[in-house]
């Protein structure tokens, strides 16, 4: 029966061209705009290829003090990071971490780079692919080795096709050896970066660091897939260093994984994530968003009911039931949704790429590489299901409608109902 | 055997009531090839929906084979319409959009346990009985009127029913097409033992049947 709908669909849609085209185009429209709107959303927070644990990768990234009645926030200092959050039991390793940018000029030419300064612990816990030499590691951090490591769109802008493994770069004025080549993170991730650089050779870290706050952040990887249980253990930290700190009543520090961030309804606090309102409240901008082109397809779905019913009264008359009428009507819509959907996929695929170019017109200097809008499984699922979701929303009210036609009336092209 | 009792159909606006049937006593025995005949308006039509179950009577009562169905549920008349009737439409009512075998097919996708290579092989042998199994891949715009009409009747008896509502068949074709749709139908009646109801204005065509049954201003008048 499924295969005949299919064809039947088909059929219908090349019949009426100019409302196959009105409808695809709206159907297109929206699913590019949620395909585009889910790359940038799963590049903030979705596992990747040298972030394959972000699940479970808390990140660190603010503390707040308390002291005589006021509170003031800020990114904690590597001090405290080390003092009171390196020994937590319930996580596995902890990386200091924070992110800079440089402008080099090449023949007079300014280019931005995004730099990272960490430790040798952040490779423990990404996983960057090298495509030539190796990390760094503890006694090179240690000692304040002026060595880095530069991604591929760096090593190209820097030394063209030829090895970077060896060669020295300048950053801020200050000759660094390039150590490794890696490929690219995730866009609009924190660990994304041109190069990455030992934190001890921030030129910025004594400046900035104070006994509890300063200009870091820590990447902490949790033991367990239960990212609360290194909350848990911090907020007990914390309450311990109650009135121990000169300067601090008491303190705060906040560490939630980047989708927990996400899930969070205020950045404020840190009370736990919650997922289920997170989700409602994501399905019903989805489904607000989709409402406009959904009651648009409902309303050309409608206006179509009468050129249907000698179809509707023949296929009642050789015994189709309401709810096989509905069935059918729903899976043509259905399937137009996702014919409409592949367009829009299409269009998500071109317009991520126009995305590019144009934040890259507008800030000329850090440009964006033309890949960092990815449609991976994870969109293309989400695409898939907003499709679905689009095809039921303006499918199943004209199908209703459609399946409640008086025979009689319907087999003479009428429109009176049931 | 479908029985018809004290059958009434008003139809109602905010304004005029008219009374398309009024109180119509019927029985149609199985196996029988009857023609309703009468002017238009006369609720010739009217009547074919109310035995083919399209339409329900404002009063009375009908049954086929014992079952009293007025009071079946939208479901179980969608059920017996399936099972049961077979219909032919004056203007063919063949979805344009699918192919003769299609067409054909379409009452055994509602009928639940046909396997899609059933449904081909009964679609088959109902274009065999009409002549038309070298047809299959057509669609119905490329078909003649009489054609069409026989494609309609094949669609009609595929799911082997007991009883085929042909309301006006040869009613949109010529005498020569008209004749052949009437031969199916008559060797339908006389092999099969299906029963035929029939509305025509046509004498000839009527004259060819078993009974004739005379309608008057939605009154039997024989």
């Amino acid at each position: 029966m499924l295969k005949n709908y299919i064809k039947l669909a088909l059929k219908v849609m090349l019949r009426k061209k100019y409302y196959t085209i009105l409808s695809l185009a709206g159907i297109g429209f929206t699913i590019m705009i949620i395909t585009v709107f889910a790359t940038f959303i799963d590049q903030v927070i979705g596992e990747n290829s040298a972030e394959p644990e972000r699940n479970r990768t808390l990140i660190l990234d603010k503390v707040s003090v308390y002291n005589q009645g006021k509170k003031e926030d800020g990114f904690p200092s590597i001090h405290f990071l080390k003092k009171y959050v390196s020994d937590l039991e319930s996580t596995e390793v902890i990386s200091f971490i924070t992110n800079k940018s440089y402008i080099s000029f090449s023949k007079g030419k300014p280019t931005g780079h995004y730099l990272v300064y960490t430790d040798e612990h952040f490779w423990e816990i990404t996983d960057f692919e090298f495509l030539e030499g190796r990390s760094f590691n503890r006694k090179e951090v240690e000692n304040g080795d002026r060595v880095l490591i530069i991604n591929k769109r760096t090593r190209e802008h820097f030394f063209g096709d030829q090895a970077a493994t060896g060669k020295e770069l300048r950053v801020y004025g200050e000759k660094f050896k390039v150590i490794g080549v890696v490929t690219s993170g995730a866009a609009f991730s924190r660990v994304n970066a041109d190069m990455i650089l030992p934190y001890s050779m921030d030129k910025n870290l004594q400046g900035l660091e104070g006994p509890i706050q300063g200009s870091y952040s820590a990447m902490l990887l949790a033991r367990s897939d239960n990212p609360k249980q290194v909350r848990s253990e911090l907020r007990a930290k914390m309450r311990l260093l109650t009135n121990k700190i000169s300067g601090a009543d008491s303190l705060k520090a906040y560490a939630f994984t980047p989708l927990e961030q996400f899930a969070k309804s205020s950045s404020f606090t840190d009370q736990e994530p919650e997922y289920g309102k997170t989700a409602i409240s994501f399905f019903i901008i989805l489904l607000l968003f989709m409402l406009i082109p959904a009651i648009s397809l409902i309303n050309l779905n409608l206006s179509r009911i009468g050129e249907r019913a000698e179809e509707i009264g023949v296929r009642k008359s050789f015994g189709a039931t309401s709810a096989t009428l509905v069935g059918q009507l729903v899976v043509e819509n259905v399937i137009l949704t996702l014919v409409g959907g592949i367009i829009g996929l299409a269009l998500a695929a071109y317009a991520t790429g126009l995305l590019v170019h144009i934040i890259n017109t507008f800030d000329p200097l850090f440009k964006m590489p033309a890949d960092s809008f990815i449609i991976n499984w994870r969109v293309l699922a989400l695409s898939i299901f907003s499709c679905l979701v689009f095809g039921l929303l303006s499918g199943v009210y004209p199908a209703w409608k459609m399946s409640k036609l008086n025979p009689v009336y319907a087999l003479k092209g009428g429109q009176n109902h049931d | 055997m479908i029985q018809l009792i004290n059958i009434e159909k008003i139809y109602r606006t905010k304004t005029i009531e008219t009374i398309a049937l009024n109180k119509v006593n019927l029985q149609i025995n199985k196996g029988e090839f009857v023609a309703i005949m009468g002017p238009s308006g006369c609720g010739k039509s009217t009547l074919l929906n109310i035995i083919g179950l399209l339409d329900s009577p404002t009063a009375g009562s009908i049954s086929i084979d014992g079952q009293e169905v007025s009071s079946f549920s939208n479901r179980k008349l969608a059920a017996f319409r399936n099972f049961k009737l077979g219909f032919i439409f004056q203007s063919f009512h063949l979805i344009n959009d699918l192919s003769v075998l299609d067409n054909v097919e379409l009452p055994l996708l509602y009928r639940s346990g046909v396997s899609g290579a059933e449904r081909k092989k009964k679609a088959l042998e109902a274009l065999e009985k009409v002549g038309l199994s070298t047809r299959t891949k057509h669609y119905p715009s490329q078909l003649s009127g009489g054609q069409r009409q026989r494609v309609a009747i094949a669609r009609a008896i595929v799911g082997s029913p007991e009883v085929i509502l042909a309301d006006e068949p040869t009613g949109n074709l010529d005498s020569v097409m008209g004749e052949e749709v009437m031969n199916i139908m008559l060797e339908l009646n006389k092999t099969d033992g299906t029963t035929i109801i029939m509305v025509t204005h046509d004498d000839n065509m009527a004259n060819k049947t078993e009974r004739i049954i005379r309608f008057f201003d939605g009154q039997q008048v024989n």
